[in-house]
């Protein structure tokens, strides 16, 4: 068997999860990191672990919070939201992430 | 942003073990979740279980990641370290207790001694625009003169050159506020003098600039200090009166807390001149001046030299070679001889921290040579080595930092005990104090301890081949640390050897200088001076009926066996100089002019030397006479060929009493004494010239008592008898002979002191750090002595092994301190007093000191090797 699956492009788990939360509201770690996956419709492998440095690092920027619930399982669990100022990033973010591949698609066709 | 990041972090740091907690759960929860989806999808729950750990990857290096990404990484390490260092100090008490009472005093002793650095050489003066100060001389081609009264007035007349420009003269004066008088000194000071300083008044105001004019009201300026001493801070000061020398006063302010509390004038008032002191013949003036902003120093030497030129014509004759000297006012307050001494204390205590320092690395080295298994054993654990070298720092920091700490409580308690002994040698805006300044110093003085003393033994002990420690080697001590530790203790020895000659040097020095005979008998003397206000004494002879009077009445009081009255004291100056010829020659020699009674020869025992000295019958309106001491003597037979010069007739110029200006006089010489030092032990024999006081009577003397037992004991009986006489009279100064003498060698005894001091403390830590080399070694080799013993070696075998290895690191130690001592004492020179820099007396004694306070040293660990009981030892290890 043979998995056509890369891995999450460096830089660009700090977006994912920003736009997530933007889209869906506050949710925990798991969901989130299960609606990365549906919505990438296995194109990437994601380490699941892997979006809780990520969380950790946003929310010491600021951009998220986080607030106590409960999971499915009746765990207590950290539900993380977007902050105003993550709000702002994440429209930094995209304007970046556009610029960035408007750039390298151009240098793509200038090429072919 | 950024300041939000770091503060999350630091916080991160406080919270790691809940953070670590809130994650463990976190993850528990993910995994049971995805199992649980898992399980709904079909899966069975083995599989479930797998695939929710497979999707989650791995858990370590994600908890990894987590902690890196919310905290600083170092710091986390730094705070572990730190905690790691104090739990390694507390199990080594000894330790921690030597090496950071090490720190302490080699941080302390260089704190205390920068502060003096600082406000003496370093900080500006704290007045405003300090650079913009000068002071004004009229310079003879050798040395710096006062001015005169003219000359004064045509300086401040440039007033394009100067914003303020005051004269000062220093007074003293009785002030009556109720209890018994008290005597002040004051400044007389032109109305503009505090603008030169640029400094408010704390209270009221300052002069007005008519207020120096004749005629003007009496108005006094009281330092903080005379406010809150004499008046104890009445905050009515302003409304108050005071009695100088029976003359009423307004006070009109008061001066700010500060650098005038610690300068001798405790009061100001207007400079009037009166009509006698109006002439270019006197010169009296200090003058101190503020240069107009824009006008720097050159213009204002141009612009002196240009109006020197232009008085020249109304100058005397003999001084055409004299100029106007301009000179920053900061330059003018620190003498040569201060500045060399301040300097060399400052030298001889980073020395001293350098020692420290070489024993602290040599104490951690020593410890790093028993831990190098705890290191290897790190290492082998996959810690990288600049980690280890972090720990080992910070250990060391945790040493450094406890000993600076306790070093600032040492340089308070140091300039504490020190501040009243040297502030007196200190120009008055010298303040010592620890502030920020002085603290950051003592910051980064405990930063380069801990580069040199953290960083050798770090290395030392990182870069070894630790892998060679973990195997059965270990219990040896290590060649090269041992290597390097030696050569320590010899740049230690080193080190205080150079301090120790310097000291033996300068003790020499202290030596010669007390030998040196005064030409007086200060045992059994005691002095004071004592001011005639003009109120009372308001003509010459009253004031000349005083004199007799008094000695009198002091001869009569029980215990006193002689008493007599004079201008000023041996080795303290005459305050009085003048030229003098032999009537129609043309040639002038400069004698100084000092005032005495019939009695002050017989006082001190100065001998007679031909003719007869001053007596009773040389009073007011006899035929003027003078006595010259043997230097005199010697110059008139130089100059004019007088072979004996009693009974001539010689022409000088005395001033007059109170304000009258000096006069032509053509005394008869009497007879000639032996010389008296009349400047310090140091100084030069001067001409001097003794008049009588009855002839030739000032209003500030001081009287001189020979007792018969300990002069103290006479002191009541002396005042109660000079307030019989005048009971507004105060007694200032009061001092024995032996007292006078030591102040005069002040400038000696103070830099050899803190030299011996530094350099008793630079030997002590030499000896100590060869104590623990030696010791540490003994302990090291215990097994090899035991063996050796074993093989028939006797306890003197090895106590002479342990001592030889003592000597050799003492010799080549006492080697490169001769060859620093060479390079370095001649920096001395200028403060030896008949003493080469090289001295090899001196030096030698610093040899034989150094080497007999380090064979101590190595005494108790050799007789502890000589100890060591083969059958123990050997059982023990074996």
């Amino acid at each position: 068997m043979f998995e056509q699956r890369t891995d999450v492009p460096y830089g660009t788990l700090d977006l994912l999860i920003l736009k997530t939360l933007d889209t869906m509201g506050p949710m925990h770690g798991y969901r989130i990191a299960r609606r990365i996956e549906q919505v990438a419709e296995n194109l990437v492998r994601l380490n699941q672990g892997s979006i809780y440095p990520a969380l950790i690092r946003l929310e010491e920027q600021g951009w998220i919070r986080t607030r106590w619930g409960t999971s499915e399982t009746k765990r207590k669990v950290k539900f993380y939201s977007l902050t105003p100022a993550g709000a702002k990033q994440l429209n930094v973010a995209v304007a970046n992430w556009e610029r960035a591949t408007a750039l390298v698609a151009r240098f793509l066709e200038a090429e072919s | 942003m950024k300041f939000r990041l770091t503060a999350a972090r630091l916080l991160a740091l406080f919270r790691t073990r809940r953070l670590e907690g809130e994650l463990e759960g976190e993850i528990r929860a993910h995994l049971e979740m995805a199992e649980l989806d898992a399980l709904n999808a079909g899966l069975s729950p083995e599989a479930a279980r797998r695939e929710a750990f497979r999707n989650f990857g791995g858990i370590e290096p994600m908890k990894e990641d987590h902690r890196d990404q919310r905290s600083v990484r170092w710091l986390e390490n730094l705070w572990r370290d730190v905690r790691y260092g104090m739990a390694a100090l507390l199990r080594d008490p000894g330790f921690a207790a030597v090496t950071i009472g090490l720190v302490a005093l080699g941080i302390g002793a260089n704190t205390a001694m920068f502060s003096i650095v600082d406000a003496v050489l370093l900080r500006p003066l704290p007045f405003p625009q300090p650079d913009r100060m000068v002071r004004l001389w009229e310079t003879p081609p050798e040395g710096k003169n006062p001015t005169t009264t003219f000359t004064f007035l045509d300086w401040k007349r440039q007033n394009d050159i100067f914003e303020a420009l005051s004269a000062e003269e220093l007074v003293r004066a009785s002030v009556d506020t109720g209890g018994d008088p008290v005597r002040l000194s004051g400044k007389l000071v032109s109305a503009d003098y505090f603008d030169v300083f640029g400094v408010k008044p704390r209270l009221g105001r300052f002069f007005a600039p008519g207020e120096d004019q004749p005629g003007a009201a009496p108005v006094v300026v009281l330092s903080y200090a005379t406010w809150q001493t004499q008046f104890a801070g009445d905050p009515g000061i302003l409304k108050r009166e005071l009695m100088l020398d029976g003359e009423r006063q307004r006070v009109i302010g008061v001066l700010p807390k500060g650098s005038f509390d610690r300068d001798k004038a405790r009061f100001f008032k207007p400079l009037i001149f009166a009509p006698d002191q109006l002439n270019r013949g006197q010169h009296w003036l200090r003058v101190i001046g503020r240069l107009r902003p824009g006008v720097n120093l050159e213009q204002a030497r141009t612009r002196m030299n240009t109006l020197r030129t232009a008085l020249a014509p109304v100058m005397p004759a003999w001084q055409k070679d004299w100029r106007f000297t301009v000179e920053p006012f900061a330059q003018s307050l620190v003498g040569d001889t201060l500045r060399r001494s301040i300097y060399l204390a400052f030298g001889a205590v980073v020395m001293v921290l350098l020692i420290a320092c070489a024993n602290v690395a040599n104490l951690v080295l020593a410890k790093g040579a028993t831990r190098r298994k705890e290191m290897a054993l790190r290492a082998s654990l996959g810690a990288g080595r600049g980690r280890l070298i972090a720990q080992l720092l910070t250990e060391t920091m945790v040493v450094c930092v406890l000993g600076g700490l306790a070093g600032i409580t040492v340089a308070y308690l140091l300039l504490h005990a020190a501040a009243p002994l040297v502030e007196t040698s200190l120009p008055f805006t010298a303040d010592l104090t620890l502030d920020p300044r002085v603290l950051g110093f003592a910051a980064a003085a405990v930063m380069a301890v801990l580069m040199l003393t953290g960083l050798l033994p770090s290395l030392q002990i990182s870069f070894g081949k630790l892998s060679a420690s973990l195997n059965l080697g270990a219990r040896g001590s290590s060649g090269s640390s041992a290597a390097v530790r030696r050569a320590i203790v010899v740049a230690e020895v080193a080190v205080s050897v150079v301090l120790i000659c310097g000291a033996a040097l300068l003790f020499k020095s202290l030596a010669n200088l007390q030998q040196v005979d005064p030409g007086v008998r200060i045992d059994h003397v005691i002095t004071m001076s004592a001011d005639l206000p003009t109120d009372a004494y308001p003509t010459a002879a009253s004031a000349a009926a005083f004199y007799q009077t008094v000695v009198q009445r002091l001869r009569s009081v029980p215990g006193v066996e002689q008493a007599s009255v004079s201008l000023n004291l041996p080795l303290e100056g005459v305050d009085w100089g003048e030229f003098m010829n032999l009537p129609g020659a043309r040639e002038l020699l400069l004698v100084r002019v000092k005032m005495v009674d019939p009695w002050y020869f017989a006082t001190l025992q100065i001998p007679i030397q031909s003719g007869r000295g001053i007596e009773e019958r040389d009073r007011a309106g006899a035929p003027p006479v003078m006595v010259i001491n043997e230097e005199t003597a010697r110059k008139l037979a130089g100059k004019w060929n007088l072979a004996n010069p009693v009974g001539r007739t010689v022409v000088t110029y005395v001033p007059g009493y109170g304000p009258i200006p000096e006069s032509r006089v053509n005394p008869q010489i009497v007879g000639v004494i032996r010389n008296e030092r009349t400047g310090g032990l140091q100084a030069e024999i001067e001409p001097v010239v003794y008049v009588p006081f009855a002839q030739f009577p000032r209003q500030n003397l001081h009287l001189v008592v020979r007792t018969r037992g300990e002069p103290w004991i006479a002191m009541p009986a002396i005042r109660e008898a000079v307030r019989q006489l005048d009971p507004h009279l105060p007694l200032g100064d009061v001092r024995t002979m032996e007292q006078v003498k030591a102040k005069s060698m002040n400038w000696a005894t103070q830099p050899t002191w803190t030299v011996g001091a530094f350099a008793g403390l630079a030997a002590l830590m030499a000896a100590l750090g060869l104590y623990g080399v030696l010791a540490h070694s003994v302990t090291q080799q215990r097994r090899e002595i035991g063996i050796r013993m074993a093989l028939g070696a006797r306890p003197g075998d090895v106590m002479s092994r342990t001592l030889r290895s003592a000597l050799i690191m003492l010799l080549v130690g006492l080697a490169g301190g001769l060859a620093g001592a060479w390079a370095l004492t001649r920096a001395l020179k200028s403060l030896l007093f008949h003493v080469s820099a090289l001295d090899p007396f001196a030096l030698a004694a610093a040899c034989v000191l150094m080497t007999l306070i380090g064979t101590l040293a190595a005494l108790l660990p050799a007789s502890r090797a000589a100890g060591v009981d083969p059958m123990t030892v050997l059982r023990d290890e074996g």
